[in-house]
């Protein structure tokens, strides 16, 4: 397969001739896996694909990094074998979709292109795509096996999370103040990428940012114009957050230089997605080097919180044991293992034996978290790491 | 528990009050238990004056206790006989009638040909004639044969027949007459040259005696020759004189043979436990003899011996010591003539020989040459002990004779159409000192009956049957046919489930017929179990039979038929069981079903798991046929798509492309085609692979599978 190195350049330029330059490459990609069918063809062997592995075995830790890396192995995908027969054509139909996409210029989210592809095989009743999900994965698939992203292969994902505090940007051509975005916040986009976005230094007096877990909790920081007393970024990404926003917390870490906070639930959920945020994902360990922040912090919520909060017990959940195997799996991870204070904390927390949301801390008082609790973590320089 | 004599002495010595009259009763069983406490406590009644009637006395019930003859008690308890309800009693008739035909026939070493003939006499009376050309009856025995219960040749002795108890014919002959009031008639005829006798019989209930009718007492002969036939004929006795002509040579004279007549009260209706089912079956596990079955409507059907070979003569063997219980041995040393115990124990049992007996006398504490006729409660007790402590071998196998595996598998393929048959013959084996014998058979594939039935014979079942519903009809009258398939069948044809049959116009029978014929059931039908014990079919209480147990007990999933829990698998697929056995357990007299032994039940699971093994790898070979296909199938489907793929991405021609993968992929399968199973060795496709005792029908498949 072709080489992982990815030549590009984050300075600004001519943005369409460098979209063509990049394309360019991508349709060369193409077609060298097409080229590998008719070759296997004519010489009547299987055509085989091989897949980069997106598990965690072919994950590795970089300590130096402090980022998640992919390893070198690679799935075998044939034609000719019959549970890999149906995905092998589909990620055939998603290159050729993407080609499509390509040279006629246009973009796609990841469910249109399903509906793209998706038609009933000829003189069958099976669809080429049952559902979405199956398309998904073989969209990851083929990212990881053409070493295209995906804003490369021209799809985006459906759009989650907002944000909102003292920044303005310009997003395709269009300058968005985010401090007078309402009570609804700037949608953050799927591709964030510097052709769309672009800061504007001088109007951005943003200190730092604060990552929330979802779009509750943001509704609550917000509200109480958190952004606007401790002059900062609030944003949320509805649970793990999309690339779209993993990108877009980089670019701030990076180009601007604003340290990440994040508030996330005290479960094994929470936990892992800080891991994300911080060291980048398992399945998409390729992306990692532009979307992980490895200084990113962890404010809360934090085990010890129960007690120190002085919470009700009627605020807690148990845990199951699905939670319990998770959190032992996540303490396992190579990047928490040496962590003293996270085995720590992952520990109280299956002694405590319950997880604690952040809306937890509503039962104090509405306006704890955005008046006592974050502030206070933010001046005791109180958070894990 | 009915009070005995001895009882009735002590009883008569109580005091009683008298004076009364006595009524007879039958019912006194209880009242002779609250009578006799009465008399044991008598503290518990005022004596002398009591104002309490007294019920019976011991006197006036001695009046009414006498003895129950054989007869008497079979002819209140008929259902213990298979005479149950008029269907049935038609069926046990020619059953009985038959078996005992087919029995005297091989005795005597004749290839058996059987006549029967059922004919109707009027509302709800039969006739029916069953004839043999087998050796005759000897003048003096007949009366006795068809005249008294429990006379016979084969209940004394351990020898492999159909009949065992000597009870049949003659209870047939009894339920005519208690239904018709008709004698049974009997002409027998000994040899060519010998005048046929001919009686006519009726069963003296009472004393179990038979009552000649005619010739005053004595019966009649009959002379040969056509003046012979003028007289039998005149008593409706369609006697047969002569064997169906070949071509070009005239008929040959039946040389001897017996015929029944018995007329009684029966119904007749095809489909299941009918006689042309039991005749049917009857024709497949005897191969060796030819059946001609005249119905009541006058059609004639004939089932052809496949081979004139007659099957091995079953040798008569002595009881097993293991299979006789201290009763049966202190009768056995009373009715011995042998003057040692040593020559006892080596001339009536079998596997004793003169050291076994040593043993066993030393094991008693008894000598060898004690008396047998000295030999009391407590010693014979002691004998009957050492022999369960003595290690004695198995009785003699060869006793018992199968069917064999090829005629099983011939005459399997005859009768059941199919695709795959086999068969497994278990080597003998012993339950209580009785040895016994199970063969299975296996049919698979092809349609079942409802497929085959054409539509008269559909409107004349229809006609027949007391069925209230079109889908009990179905399910009653059709072999294999579970609820599952009549369901189908009746959604098929858009009929009502509970539409009586009876009322069906032409064109729903025309519907319904198509739909019978249309319909795949091989998932709705279910296993049909053939039972057969010593060659006679068995076709009623399925549920209480061994056989049916040990069917439903095998675990078929694994044999690659479907089946849900407790119930019988499904598909297209037909099981015979044999029990042959020198004594047959059966569960009653009417030999409806074979008692639960566990040596007989284990010696049947291994039957079954070596057809169902064999089964199961036609399966597997079959599945893996399909599987291959649909192996094929998945690969072109996708072909068409890739090839599509590649060539928008690199411009390719798409046809070309597609081609060459289409070759790729007829290589890759071809290969598969041939793949190895699963212990490495190439699979061809014949019966060899199977081992022995299969046979594979290339059959066309059936339209709608």
């Amino acid at each position: 397969m072709a080489k992982r190195a990815r030549s590009r350049s984050t300075n600004t330029g001519n943005g369409n001739s460098r979209l063509k330059v990049r394309d360019k490459r991508t349709l060369g990609q193409l077609r060298n896996l097409a080229d590998g069918v008719v070759t296997a063809a004519n010489r009547s062997r299987d055509p085989y694909v091989d897949i980069p592995t997106r598990s965690l075995s072919n994950v590795k830790y970089s300590p130096r990094k402090r980022i998640i890396e992919m390893g070198k192995n690679t799935n075998r995908r044939q034609l000719f074998n019959l549970s890999q027969a149906k995905s092998y054509m589909q990620t055939m139909l998603v290159g050729s979709g993407c080609k499509r996409l390509i040279e006629q210029g246009k973009t796609l989210s990841i469910r249109g292109l399903y509906y793209m592809l998706k038609h009933q095989i000829e003189g069958t009743k099976e669809n080429t795509f049952e559902e979405q999900g199956e398309c998904d994965t073989v969209i990851e698939d083929t990212e990881v096996l053409l070493d295209s992203l995906r804003e490369e292969l021209h799809l985006y994902a459906d759009k989650r999370g907002d944000m909102v505090g003292n920044i303005t940007l310009i997003d395709s051509g269009d300058e968005i103040d985010c401090s007078r975005m309402g009570s609804g916040g700037y949608a953050i986009p799927s591709i964030v990428e510097p052709e769309v976005i672009q800061f504007d230094r001088k109007k951005t007096t943003a200190k730092f940012v604060l990552h929330v877990e979802k779009g509750t909790v943001w509704q609550r920081f917000n509200e109480d114009k958190f952004w606007k007393k401790h002059n900062c970024i609030l944003t949320h990404g509805a649970g793990q957050p999309p690339r779209g926003v993993r990108r877009l917390l980089n670019r701030l870490h990076s180009e601007l230089k604003l340290p990440i906070y994040c508030v996330l639930d005290n479960d094994p959920w929470g936990y892992y997605i800080y891991s994300v945020i911080k060291q980048g994902s398992i399945n998409l360990a390729f992306e990692s080097k532009r979307m992980a922040i490895p200084e990113a912090k962890y404010l809360g919520l934090r085990s010890v919180d129960y007690s120190r909060c002085d919470l009700s017990s009627s605020v807690t959940i148990g845990l199951t044991d699905n939670d319990r195997k998770r959190a032992k799996q996540i303490a396992s991870y190579a990047w928490f293992e040496k962590k003293k204070p996270w085995q720590r904390e992952i520990q109280m927390m299956l002694d405590n034996g319950f997880k604690l949301e952040v809306e937890a801390l509503i039962s104090k008082d509405i306006s704890y978290v955005t008046e006592t609790y974050v502030p206070e973590r933010l001046r005791k320089r109180d958070w894990l790491d | 528990m009915s009070p005995t004599k001895t009882k009735k002495k002590t009883k008569a010595k109580t005091p009683t009050t008298t004076g009364r009259k006595v009524k007879r009763t039958t019912n006194h069983v209880g009242r002779v238990t609250r009578n006799r406490r009465v008399s044991k406590n008598g503290s518990a009644h005022k004596k002398g004056g009591s104002t309490r009637r007294r019920r019976a006395t011991a006197q006036s019930m001695a009046a009414a206790q006498r003895d129950i003859s054989v007869s008497e008690f079979f002819a209140k308890n008929r259902h213990l006989l298979g005479f149950d309800n008029p269907r049935k009693a038609l069926l046990t008739t020619v059953k009985e009638a038959v078996d005992n035909s087919l029995d005297a026939c091989e005795e005597a070493g004749i290839v058996p040909e059987v006549w029967v003939h059922i004919e109707q006499m009027g509302n709800g009376r039969y006739k029916v004639g069953v004839q043999d050309n087998g050796p005759g009856i000897l003048k003096k025995q007949i009366p006795l044969i068809f005249g008294k219960l429990l006379y016979g040749s084969k209940f004394h002795r351990l020898r492999m027949s159909r009949g065992q108890q000597g009870i049949g014919i003659s209870a047939a002959g009894m339920y005519g007459m208690l239904t018709t009031g008709k004698p049974v008639k009997i002409v027998s005829k000994i040899s060519i040259r010998k005048p046929a006798h001919y009686y006519e019989i009726q069963i003296d209930t009472k004393k179990n005696k038979p009552e000649i009718l005619n010739g005053r007492g004595d019966g009649i002969d009959i002379p040969s020759g056509e003046k012979g036939m003028k007289i039998i004929r005149k008593q409706g006795i369609e006697w047969v004189g002569h064997y169906d002509a070949e071509e070009g040579v005239t008929a040959k004279e039946v040389r001897s043979g017996t015929r029944v007549t018995i007329e009684l009260e029966a119904r007749y209706q095809r489909g299941r436990g009918s006689v042309d089912e039991f005749l049917q079956q009857a024709a497949l596990a005897n191969p060796h003899v030819t059946l001609h079955y005249e119905d009541p409507e006058g059609n004639q059907n004939n089932y052809v011996r496949t081979t004139t070979t007659l099957p091995p003569e079953p040798r008569e063997i002595k009881p097993h010591p293991y299979g006789v219980e201290l009763g049966r041995l202190i009768t056995m040393l009373k009715d011995s003539d042998a003057s040692t115990l040593s020559q006892f124990l080596t001339e009536s049992f079998s596997r004793v020989s003169s050291a076994m007996a040593r043993r066993i006398c030393g094991g008693a504490k008894l000598s060898t040459r004690a008396r047998v006729g000295r030999i009391g409660r407590g010693e014979a007790d002691a004998l009957y002990q050492s022999i369960q402590n003595t290690k004695l071998s198995a009785p003699s196998t060869d006793c018992v004779v199968p069917i064999g595996d090829e005629l099983l598998l011939q005459a399997l393929a005859q009768v059941l159409p199919g695709e795959f048959y086999t068969a497994a013959t278990r080597p003998p084996a012993v339950y209580r000192g009785n040895p016994f014998q199970i063969e299975v058979g296996l049919a698979y594939g092809g349609g079942s009956t409802v497929q085959k039935v054409t539509q008269e014979a559909l409107e004349e079942l229809l006609g027949e049957t007391d069925s209230r519903t079109l889908r009990q009809f179905l399910i009653t009258t059709f072999n294999g046919l579970g609820p599952d398939g009549a369901e189908k069948i009746l959604q098929e044809s858009s009929m009502g489930t509970r539409q009586s049959p009876g009322r069906l116009k032409t064109k729903e029978i025309v519907q319904l017929h198509s739909a019978m014929k249309n319909v795949n059931l091989d998932e709705g039908q279910s296993m049909q179990v053939l039972r057969y014990a010593n060659r006679v079919p068995l076709q009623f209480q399925h549920a209480a039979c061994s056989i049916t147990q040990a069917v439903l007990k095998t675990n078929w999933r694994s044999y690659g038929l479907s089946q849900s829990r407790g119930s019988l698998p499904s598909g297209p697929v037909s099981v015979m069981v044999h029990v042959a056995s020198v004594w047959v357990p059966f569960t009653s007299e009417s030999k409806e079903a074979v008692a639960n032994y566990p040596e007989i039940q284990k010696e049947l699971r291994l039957g079954l798991q070596a057809v169902g093994r064999k089964l199961g790898m036609y399966m597997r070979r079959r599945q893996r046929v399909k599987q291959q296909g649909e192996r094929r199938n998945i690969f072109l489907r996708y072909l068409g798509e890739v090839a599509t793929a590649v060539s928008t991405i690199n411009r390719t021609n798409r046809d070309d492309l597609y081609n060459r993968l289409l070759r790729v992929a007829e290589k890759r399968t071809a290969e598969a085609d041939v793949k190895l199973d699963s212990r490495g060795k190439v699979i061809l496709d014949n019966e060899s692979e199977f081992g022995d005792n299969v046979l594979i029908v290339d059959s066309e498949p059936h339209l709608s599978a």
